[in-house]
């Protein structure tokens, strides 16, 4: 099944063209890797595709329905890349906010019950939040914020995650989990997962595919013999240098 | 001060005193966190307006005041860019409209002044069934749609992600905005129903707990401060908005203070 499908799409910011006739697929069980140097228009791209920014042209298909017709967001979690820039005074703990990932169409004016709150719970635990599950979300590190939003993401148990770079103030053990977490999701349940990153290692290592934006949008499927140097400098221009080699995921990545 | 308990009206006040504040607490608290308790003044101001004019027209005043306070907050929802404009406008507007209807018609007087700044011990049985009834209503609304509300307080756009129908939700909402300006016209008159709206609710901030913990002492703060202030009122013959707005204010800064020397403590000891 194409959980996303983007036809010839192109969209404006401020009168510039930010993404120019995209074209591409994500399957089920896909997991993308989304890259691009800065203003290269990948949170454009994602919030484009959620909904949230007019198109000038193109069309865009969400689970294989139109996006002016679709309405199944509770199959969907995201997290924007601007999440943790919030007002520190907003009166609530980190416990009550991830609850707020079981929300959606269907659960609409509905009370949380037993197994909501066992989900919170369990989310909690996995992103090692649960110490500060009773602190205020204003009261917490900005890591341990990325990891709420993560929890909060991991609650809905989604069908497809869409991530704008979560876990850049994340500690590396913790990203790490978090990306094992994203792969087991991945393999096991056959989640479909669209992740911005710099970390071309982990982009490379553990994805099967990568969309790169700069303003074009190039998607490439990442195998052995995928030409990993080609696709980079299409993104990030002729002179981008990239040592990678696929054995040496073996060890960083796959130990546990 | 307990046999002015036994009197019908002191009864009707008090329980509609409470009713209004338990709601104006309780949407306070969701429009401070978004910056928009202005809107509320804006809108309240304009109900002068609304109230002039049923009289004018021989209407209810109340219904044609309902009527312009859902136009104004419309209206400064359009121009969303430049909101504190466009609530400085309509208050302007709605005002100078109220004044300029009263100066034509000068025979209601009295009336205006209770719009201005409530009649609380005038409350009807009718009136306090209307109140009764629309205040269940409001807070079935509340209670069913908190998790939403809470989600689109925090960020409008992430909750549309996710799903929840944030255009319906926040136009009920506004409604309820509405008809609780209408309502607490009669508690506290046009002019200072913003305070019962936002000092609360500052209040249960200051207090840094949970969400659900903060919208339960925002309301209590809501209800103490109405009921003290009607019986206070009563006993030294003072006029009630006044009071109950002067105790509010007594209460945030009992609270402010009391959060600041907590934190000196903590950091002496
Ligand atoms: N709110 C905005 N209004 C107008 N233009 C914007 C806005 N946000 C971004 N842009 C423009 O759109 C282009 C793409 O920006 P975008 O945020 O999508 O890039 P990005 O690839 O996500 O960058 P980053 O790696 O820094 O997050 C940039 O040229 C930027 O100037
Ligand atoms: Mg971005």
């Amino acid at each position: 099944m194409k959980v996303i499908e983007v036809r010839n799409l192109n969209v404006m910011r401020n009168g510039r063209l930010v993404i120019r006739n995209a074209n591409f697929e994500i399957n089920k069980g896909d997991y993308v890797g989304i890259i691009g140097p800065n203003g290269g228009g990948k949170t454009t791209l994602l919030l484009t595709i959620l909904g949230q920014l007019p198109r000038l042209s193109g069309t865009i298909k969400l689970f294989e329905k139109d996006i002016e017709e679709f309405n199944e967001w509770e199959k969907i979690a995201f997290i924007p890349q601007d999440a943790i820039n919030f007002d520190n005074n907003f009166p609530i703990t980190v416990k009550e906010f991830v609850s707020l990932g079981r929300l959606g169409k269907n659960k609409i004016g509905r009370r949380l019950n037993k197994e909501d709150w066992e989900e919170v719970n369990k989310a909690l635990e996995f992103m090692g939040i649960s110490d500060i599950a009773n602190k205020r979300i204003g009261e917490i590190s900005i890591g341990q914020k990325q990891r709420m939003f993560l929890a909060m993401a991991l609650v809905r148990n989604p069908e497809l995650i869409i991530l704008d770079e979560p876990i850049s103030n994340v500690d590396p053990i913790t990203q790490e989990k978090f990306y094992k977490k994203l792969s087991d999701l991945n393999y096991k349940e056959g989640k479909t997962i669209l992740v911005v990153s710099h970390d071309l290692s982990a982009v490379f290592c553990r994805m099967n595919k990568v969309i790169c934006v700069n303003v074009d949008v190039n998607i490439a499927e990442i195998k052995e013999n995928t030409d990993i140097q080609g696709i980079l400098r299409k993104a990030y221009g002729e002179h981008f240098y990239f040592v990678f080699h696929k054995h040496e995921c073996k060890g960083e990545f796959e130990n546990d | 001060m307990i046999e002015l308990l036994s009197y019908q009206f002191f009864q009707n006040a008090i329980i509609g005193g409470c009713l209004i504040g338990i709601i104006c607490s309780w949407i306070g608290l969701f429009l401070v966190l978004r910056r928009q308790v202005m809107i509320v003044d804006g809108a309240a101001h304009t109900a002068f307006g609304g109230l002039a004019l049923g009289l004018l027209l021989g209407i209810d005043p109340f219904i044609t005041a309902l009527i312009i306070v859902i136009i104004s907050i419309l209206i400064i929802n359009k121009m969303k860019a430049f909101t504190d404009s466009a609530i400085a406008l309509m208050l302007a507007i709605g005002f100078s409209i109220g004044l300029i209807i009263i100066s034509i018609t000068r025979g209601f007087s009295i009336d205006i002044f209770s719009y201005l700044f409530g009649s609380i011990l005038t409350i009807s049985r009718e009136e306090l069934l209307i109140i009764s009834i629309v205040t269940i209503f409001i807070a079935i609304f509340l209670l069913l749609f908190h998790k939403e509300l809470i989600a689109i307080t925090f960020n409008e756009r992430n909750a549309r992600i996710m799903g929840i129908p944030v255009d319906l939700i926040s136009n009920i909402f506004n409604l309820i905005i509405a008809i609780t300006i209408i309502l607490s016209i009669k508690i506290v008159g046009v002019i200072l129903i913003v305070a019962l709206i936002t000092i609360p609710a500052l209040t249960a901030l200051q207090i840094k707990t949970s969400f659900n913990n903060t919208v339960i002492i925002s309301v209590l703060i809501g209800v103490i401060g109405v009921i003290l202030g009607i019986f206070i009122s009563a006993l030294y013959k003072l006029a009630t908005s006044g009071v109950i707005v002067f105790i509010l204010v007594s209460i945030y800064a009992i609270v402010y203070l009391y959060s600041k020397i907590e934190i000196i403590k903590r950091r002496t000891s």
